[in-house]
C-alpha cells in the first residue's frame, strides 16, 4: 500500500471555520453515524454530472478550486473549503501558530496606474487568497486585483472612480 | 549467526553509536520547530526501502587551528545517497540541522560533491534538501572552497540532469547560491528562509527592522523575488508535490520525458472551449481554464505560480507525454508582458529546451507593459531574453493564439518566423501591429479631429479595423499562421502536431555558447 | 377575439408564461431574439420569432420603445404584452402603442402615470381616505423642509424617490442630524436611477409585514380583488419568497384591506391586473404604500389559490371583455408558496453569480408548479436578472405547503452557478418562518445563518476533499509513470541527439 509507505495513517480535513473531520487510511467509502455505517459513492453521469450518492439521495458536487492541499468544494449548492492535513502537518500548524502569534499585515497595491472601477470588499470582510479585492481599469482592461493572502480586510483606501498610481495601497489585509 | 567476534563487536558498537546520535530527543527538537528530521524527509521522498545512504560514518576533519568546538559526529550533518522515486533512480542529499546546525564543513561539502558527481555520471536527477546554518566557521576557508566546488558541480551538470533544491530551513549567505543555480526551488512556508545577509546585518548596516519571513521567507521568494518556484504550507505537502513534479521530468538531456499511460478519458473535442474567451475583447478570463481543458485531466502542474502571474508557466501532459505550457494570463494585468514575466518565461523555456520537453504556448497578449518604470529597469534587455529563449529552443514549439497578438509581443510569443513549428489561431484572434484604438488614433488622426462626432466615428473605425485587419484570417491567408481552428478541436490539433514533431531535430551551429542578453 | 397576435416585449420565464396561456387561447405570439441570449428557452414557445441579434447595442431591445413599435408593425402583432420590468410600467410606451393602433396589455397610460409617480399616488390615496403613513404633502425641496416635516410626523422617517422603486433612493432617518447627509444622498441616487431627483418623506413603519392585494379590473368599470399575498421575506427590498394567503390576516382584515385596495384602483379607473401594496404593523394597522401597475413576478401564488389565470384575464380585459366573476365568486382555497431560485451566492451576501446552467432538473410532484425560462445550457447573463426559476408549491394549509416546499426543494437540481436554494432550505426549517411571525426585517435582523446544511453534508464534503487529496498525492498509481518509455526513441533522433554532445 502506498499509504503506509509514507507513514501517514490518518488524514484530517480542516474546514475554514476550523472544524476538524478525521479519516483513517485507507479511506473507507463509508461514513459512520451513530452505530451504523452508511455507504458513500462518488459518481458521474451525463445527466447529473458529478454527484455523491448517500443514503439514497444524490447530492450535486463540484470542485471549484484545488490548490496544494486546499480544496474548495460546492456540495449541494453550498461551498466549503478544507485543507487536508496529515498528523504531522496538523501538529506543525499548532506549533507555528503558537510561535507566530504576531499580527501580520499584507498590503494590496496597484500593480499599474489606472482607474478603480469597483471596490469589492469592505473593512472587516474576510478574503481568501486569490479573491478579487478591487477592479482596476488599466490597459483598457478591467483587471481583478486579488488578495495575496487569506485574511481580514482592515483598511480600504481604494474608492471607486478614483485614479491610482502604481504602488498605491488599495487595501490592507490582516493575515490569518 | 554469531556476531560476537571481535570485528563484529566494533561494527555493532558503531551502529549503536549512530542510533544514539539520531535519538528521538533530537527528532523531538526538530519537530517542535514544525520541521521533520533529515531522515524523515528522505523516507518520505523515496520509495520505501530503496534509499541507500553512503558515507554514513564519515567524521568531521580535524581543525588546523583551535577555535570553537567541533562535535565528533558521524556523517557530518548531511545524509547523501541514492534511491528510487516512483521507481526511478534519483540522487539526493539532505542537510541535518540536528547536527551542528547542518553547518557546511569540509567533509560535509565533500559528501555533497561526491553525490553530485555520481548523479552526473549516471545521468540521474539530483535533489538537495537544505536545512543549514551556513558555512562552518571553524572550518574556515576550507568550508568556503567546499561551497565553491558544490557550485561548480551544479553549473557543470546544468542542462544535463535536472537539479532541484528544497529549502526546509535556513539557507543564508553563500549557501543560497546552490538553490539559485539549480533548476527549480521548492520552499516550505514559515520554516524556511533564504537571504544573502540576515536581518541582524540589515539592522546593523541599514538600521531597518525586518523579520526572517519578511526578508527571505517562502512567500517573499515566491511572490516578489521569484527565487522560489513552488511553496507549500508544510513539509509533507512539499515532498509529495516534489515527487509529483519529478514525474514530468526526464532523467537527463538525452532521454525523453517519462510517459504516463493515457487512459483516453479526455475527449479530443471539447465544446466548452468555445465559451471561455468572452465576446467583449476588453473582458478578462482565466487562461488556466483553457489549459485544463486542452491537457490531460488534472495534469497541469504550475511552476512559479505566484511570481509574475501575468504569464503562466507549468508542465502538463498530452496523451501522457510531458509538455511545457507557457500562457499569457488575461486575468492578470490583461496578460501583459513585463520584466518579471519575460524572465520567468525565458527561464522556463530554456529548461524545457534543455530537457527535450515540447513547448505549447497560449497567446493573448496586448503587448509589453509601457511606462518609465519598465523602460528604465530595462524591459528591452529583459524582453529580449524571452525572445532569445523562444528562438533558441529546438524542441517542438506550438502556439495557439486565443485572442490578442499585437506588435512586438506577437513576434516574441513564438511566432512562426521565430522558429515556431505550428501556429494555430482561434477565430477570436486579433493579429495586428497594434490594437484597434491605437491604430485608429494614428491612421485617422486628422479625420477624428475634424469630425463632429469623434466618438461615433472612432467606434465605427474600430469596428472596421477589427473586421478588416485585427482578425486571424489575413495572417492565415498569407501563411503567417498555419490554420484558424475551432477552439473545440484544439486538443486534437495539438496532439497531432506534436506527433508530427516527435522526431524533430534541428542542427544548432557549433559554438561555445550563445550570448544571451543577461 | 380582437387580439390575434401578441408581441412579447420581454424574455425569460415571464415570456414563457405569457406564451403558454396565449397558446391555450389560440392567440399567436411573437418573441424577440436578442444577441444576449440567442438560444434562450422562451424562443421555443413562440409562434414567430423576430431576429434582432444583428442589433449590436448595449441596451436590450425590450427597453427600446421605437424599435418595439417597429417590430410590432413588421410582424403584424396587434397587441403587446410587456411582462414585468423593462417597459411594463412606462406610460409613454403604453400611449405610443395606442397611438399606433396596438393594444397594450395592461392598464391605461393615465393610470400608469398616476401610480408611477409616488407623490401623485399619495395624493390620490389621501383624497380617497386610504390609510397611509404620515408624510409630506408632495415632494420635498431641501433638507430644511425635510427636517420640518420629520419633526411634525416624528422620527424615524423614510425618504423615498418619487419615481422610484426597488429600494434605490430610499433612506431611513432616525434623528435630525442624519438628515442633511442622507437627504442629498437619497436625492442624488434617485436622480441617477430614475432621472428624477424628487423625493418625499413618510413616517417609517418599523418591522412591518409586506401585504399586497391582487386587483383585476375591466374596461367596463368592474374592479375586484383576488385576495392578498405576503411578501415579507425580502432582502434589501428584493422579494425572495411569497405566499398566499397571509397568516397575518383574518377575514375581517382581509375584507377591509381588499376594500381599500379596490377603492384606490377605482380612483384611477384601473383596468387589467394590478397590485396594491400595504405595510401592516404589529398592531394590525395597515398603510397604503404603492400600486404596481403590471403583472408581478409572484402572481402564480394567487393563481394557485384562486384557480384564475391572471395572464388570460389580462388578455381578455385588453380585448374589451367583461370580468366573468364578481367579488363574491372569489374563493381562496389552500395555501401557495413561491421560492425565487436565483443565480446568487447566498454565502457572499446574495451576490449575483452569473454563469452557464450545466444541468437542471425540477421536481414533478403534483403539488409543484415551475415557472422558468432556463434550460440546461442556458446562460445567466449579467445584462438581465439572475432568476433561474420560480418554484411554486401548494398545500391544503400553510403547514402542508411548507412541508411540500421542503420536499420539493430537496429535489431541485441545478449545476453551473450558485443559487438561493440553500437559503430556502434554511427558511422552511426556521421556526419563526413556520409560525408566521416574521416581518420584512427577518433576513437582516433575525437570521444568523443564511443557508441550511445538514450536519452530514459538511462531513461528506470533507470526505470528498480527503479522497481528492489521496488520489492526487498518496495513491501509489496516482503517479503511474513509465520511465522506461522515455528511453525508447527513434534511432534517427537518438543518433542526432547523441552526436550533438
Amino acid at each position: 500500500m502506498g499509504n503506509d509507505k509514507i507513514g501517514i495513517n490518518k488524514l484530517y480535513a480542516l474546514s475554514s471555520e476550523k472544524r476538524k473531520f478525521s479519516f483513517s487510511l485507507p479511506l473507507k467509502h463509508k461514513i459512520r453515524i451513530g452505530k451504523r455505517n452508511y455507504e458513500v459513492k462518488l459518481k458521474a453521469d451525463e445527466k447529473y454530472g458529478t454527484y455523491i450518492l448517500w443514503k439514497n439521495r444524490k447530492y450535486p458536487v463540484e470542485i471549484i478550486r484545488s490548490r496544494q492541499n486546499k480544496y474548495e468544494i460546492l456540495f449541494n449548492d453550498i461551498s466549503y473549503s478544507f485543507t487536508v492535513e496529515t498528523p504531522f502537518s496538523l501538529q506543525r500548524m499548532k506549533v507555528l501558530s503558537s510561535v507566530k502569534g504576531k499580527i501580520e499585515k499584507e498590503l494590496v497595491t496597484a500593480p499599474m496606474p489606472g482607474k478603480i472601477i469597483d471596490v469589492l470588499v469592505r473593512e472587516g470582510s474576510s478574503v481568501l487568497r486569490g479573491e478579487p479585492v478591487v477592479i482596476l481599469e488599466a490597459m483598457k482592461m478591467q483587471n481583478e486585483i486579488q488578495s495575496p493572502v487569506n485574511g481580514i480586510v482592515t483598511k480600504v483606501p481604494a474608492k471607486a472612480n478614483n485614479n491610482v498610481m502604481k504602488g498605491d495601497v488599495l487595501a490592507e489585509i490582516k493575515v490569518e | 549467526m554469531d556476531l560476537s567476534g571481535k570485528s563484529y563487536k566494533a561494527f555493532l558498537e558503531r551502529q549503536e553509536a549512530l542510533k544514539k546520535q539520531y535519538s528521538p530527543k533530537q527528532a523531538e527538537k526538530q519537530h517542535s520547530k514544525g520541521k521533520l528530521t533529515a531522515h524523515e524527509r528522505i523516507n518520505l521522498l523515496f520509495d520505501s526501502g530503496t534509499f541507500e545512504e553512503i558515507d554514513t560514518f564519515v567524521t568531521p576533519a580535524d581543525q588546523p587551528v583551535e577555535f570553537g568546538k567541533v562535535e565528533r559526529t558521524y556523517g557530518d550533518g548531511v545524509i547523501v545517497g541514492h534511491g528510487k522515486i516512483n521507481g526511478r533512480l534519483v540522487f539526493a542529499y539532505a542537510q541535518d540541522f540536528t547536527i551542528m546546525g547542518g553547518s557546511l564543513g569540509v567533509v560535509h561539502s565533500k559528501k555533497i560533491a561526491k553525490i553530485q558527481e555520481m548523479a552526473l555520471k549516471m545521468g540521474s536527477p539530483i535533489i538537495g534538501m537544505m536545512d543549514s546554518g551556513g558555512a562552518r566557521i571553524q572550518d574556515g576557508v576550507a568550508s568556503l572552497s567546499g561551497y565553491a566546488s558544490i557550485f561548480h558541480n551544479i553549473i557543470h551538470s546544468s542542462g544535463i540532469i535536472p537539479q532541484i533544491s528544497v529549502i526546509m530551513g535556513p539557507a543564508a549567505g553563500g549557501a543560497v547560491y546552490s538553490p539559485a543555480l539549480m533548476d527549480f526551488v521548492f520552499m516550505v512556508n514559515h520554516t524556511s528562509y533564504m537571504f544573502v545577509t540576515g536581518p541582524n546585518v540589515v539592522k546593523e548596516v541599514l538600521n531597518e527592522d525586518v523579520t526572517f519571513d519578511q526578508l527571505g521567507g517562502a512567500e517573499i521568494h515566491a511572490r516578489k523575488s521569484g527565487v522560489a518556484h513552488m511553496i507549500y504550507e508544510d513539509e509533507e505537502n512539499t515532498i509529495l508535490a516534489l515527487k509529483k513534479f519529478l514525474s514530468y521530468l526526464p532523467s537527463n538531456n538525452v532521454e525523453n520525458p517519462p510517459v504516463v499511460p493515457d487512459d483516453g478519458s479526455v475527449p479530443d473535442i471539447c465544446e466548452k472551449l468555445r465559451d471561455i474567451v468572452p465576446d467583449d475583447p476588453n473582458k478578462a478570463y482565466d487562461v488556466k481554464d483553457v489549459i485544463h481543458l486542452v491537457v490531460d485531466r488534472n495534469s497541469f502542474f504550475e511552476t512559479a505560480e505566484l511570481y509574475a502571474p501575468s504569464l503562466v508557466t507549468g508542465f502538463a501532459r498530452l496523451k501522457g507525454k510531458t509538455i511545457g505550457v507557457v500562457a499569457n494570463q488575461p486575468k492578470v494585468l490583461a496578460g501583459v508582458l513585463d520584466i518579471d514575466s519575460s524572465v520567468k518565461g525565458a527561464r522556463f523555456i530554456r529548461f524545457c529546451d534543455a530537457f527535450n520537453i515540447p513547448i505549447l504556448t497560449f497567446e493573448d497578449v496586448p503587448g509589453f507593459l509601457p511606462g518609465v518604470d519598465q523602460e528604465h529597469a530595462g524591459i528591452i534587455k529583459h524582453g529580449a531574453k524571452l525572445l532569445f529563449a523562444y528562438s533558441e529552443a529546438t524542441v517542438p514549439k506550438i502556439t495557439i493564439i486565443l485572442r490578442k497578438a499585437y506588435g512586438g509581443a506577437f513576434i516574441v510569443m513564438n511566432s512562426k518566423n521565430l522558429g515556431g513549428d505550428f501556429s494555430f489561431a482561434w477565430p477570436s484572434a486579433e493579429i495586428a501591429v497594434m490594437g484597434p484604438d491605437g491604430a485608429v488614433a494614428i491612421l485617422y488622426r486628422k479625420e477624428l479631429a475634424e469630425s463632429k462626432n469623434p466618438a461615433a466615428l472612432k467606434k465605427e473605425l474600430v469596428k472596421k479595423y477589427r473586421d478588416k485587419i485585427a482578425n486571424p484570417f489575413i495572417a492565415d491567408e498569407s501563411g503567417y499562421i498555419d490554420e484558424v481552428i475551432d477552439p473545440a478541436v484544439t486538443r486534437k490539433k495539438v496532439i497531432s502536431a506534436l506527433s508530427a514533431l516527435s522526431n524533430k531535430w534541428v542542427r544548432v551551429p557549433s559554438r561555445k555558447h550563445g550570448n544571451m542578453p543577461l | 377575439m380582437k387580439i390575434k397576435k401578441i408581441l412579447i416585449a420581454n424574455r425569460g420565464e415571464i415570456a414563457v408564461r405569457i406564451m403558454k396561456t396565449a397558446r391555450l387561447m389560440k392567440v399567436e405570439t411573437v418573441a424577440i431574439k436578442t444577441s444576449f441570449e440567442p438560444g434562450a428557452m422562451y424562443l421555443s414557445y413562440a409562434d414567430h420569432i423576430y431576429d434582432n441579434t444583428e442589433e449590436g447595442t448595449d441596451i436590450p431591445v425590450f427597453l427600446d420603445i421605437e424599435k418595439l413599435i417597429l417590430i410590432a408593425g413588421r410582424t403584424g402583432a396587434d397587441a403587446v404584452h410587456p411582462g414585468y420590468g423593462f417597459l411594463a410600467e412606462n406610460a409613454y410606451f403604453a400611449q405610443k402603442c395606442i397611438d399606433n393602433n396596438i393594444i397594450f396589455i395592461g392598464p391605461s397610460p393615465d393610470a400608469l402615470y398616476k401610480m408611477g409617480n409616488k407623490t401623485i399616488a399619495r395624493r390620490i390615496a389621501l383624497r380617497g381616505c386610504i390609510p397611509m403613513a404620515l408624510g409630506s404633502e408632495g415632494n420635498i425641496s431641501d433638507e430644511e423642509e425635510a427636517i420640518a416635516v420629520a419633526e411634525k410626523i416624528g422620527y424615524p422617517v423614510i425618504i423615498k424617490a418619487a419615481s422610484g422603486g426597488g429600494g434605490r433612493g430610499m433612506r431611513i432617518i432616525r434623528k435630525a442630524e442624519e438628515m442633511e447627509r442622507l437627504f442629498s444622498i437619497a436625492s442624488k441616487e434617485a436622480e441617477k436611477a430614475f432621472n428624477d431627483p424628487s423625493v418625499f418623506i413618510e413616517k417609517y413603519i418599523e418591522n412591518p409585514k409586506h401585504i399586497e392585494f391582487q386587483i383585476l379590473g375591466d374596461t367596463h368599470g368592474n374592479i375586484i380583488h383576488l385576495g392578498e399575498r405576503e411578501c415579507s421575506i425580502q432582502r434589501k427590498h428584493q422579494k425572495l419568497l411569497e405566499e398566499a394567503p397571509s397568516c397575518a390576516l383574518d377575514d375581517k382584515l382581509r375584507h377591509e384591506m381588499g376594500r381599500m385596495a379596490v377603492k384606490i384602483a377605482k380612483a384611477v379607473n384601473y383596468y387589467s391586473a394590478g397590485t396594491v401594496e400595504f405595510l401592516l404593523d404589529s398592531d394590525k394597522k395597515f398603510y397604503f404604500m404603492e400600486m404596481n401597475t403590471r403583472i408581478q413576478v409572484e402572481h402564480p401564488v394567487t393563481e394557485l389559490i384562486t384557480g384564475i389565470d391572471l395572464i388570460e384575464q389580462q388578455i381578455r380585459i385588453a380585448n374589451g371583455e367583461k370580468l366573468k366573476f364578481r367579488q363574491e365568486d372569489i374563493r381562496l382555497e389552500g395555501w401557495a408558496i413561491e421560492c425565487r431560485i436565483n443565480a446568487e451566492d447566498v454565502q457572499s451576501g446574495f451576490a449575483p453569480d452569473p454563469g452557464k446552467i450545466e444541468s437542471l432538473s425540477m421536481p414533478a410532484d403534483p403539488f409543484v408548479r415551475i415557472d422558468t425560462g432556463i434550460q440546461p445550457g442556458s446562460a445567466i447573463v449579467a445584462s438581465f436578472d439572475s432568476m433561474i426559476a420560480k418554484l411554486i408549491v401548494k398545500g391544503k394549509d400553510r403547514k402542508e405547503a411548507i412541508k411540500n416546499c421542503k420536499k420539493a426543494l430537496d429535489k431541485v437540481w441545478i449545476k453551473g452557478t450558485k443559487t438561493t436554494l440553500p437559503f430556502f432550505r434554511m427558511l422552511v426549517r426556521n421556526l419563526k418562518f413556520q409560525d408566521g411571525t416574521f416581518t420584512t426585517a427577518f433576513i437582516e435582523k433575525d437570521l444568523e445563518k443564511y443557508y441550511y446544511n445538514s450536519e452530514y453534508e459538511e462531513m461528506l464534503a470533507a470526505w470528498l476533499a480527503t479522497k481528492l487529496f489521496i488520489e492526487e498525492n498518496l495513491k501509489e498509481d496516482s503517479i503511474n509513470v513509465d520511465f522506461e518509455n522515455g528511453k525508447e526513441m527513434s534511432p534517427w533522433l537518438l543518433n542526432k541527439r547523441m552526436n550533438q554532445f
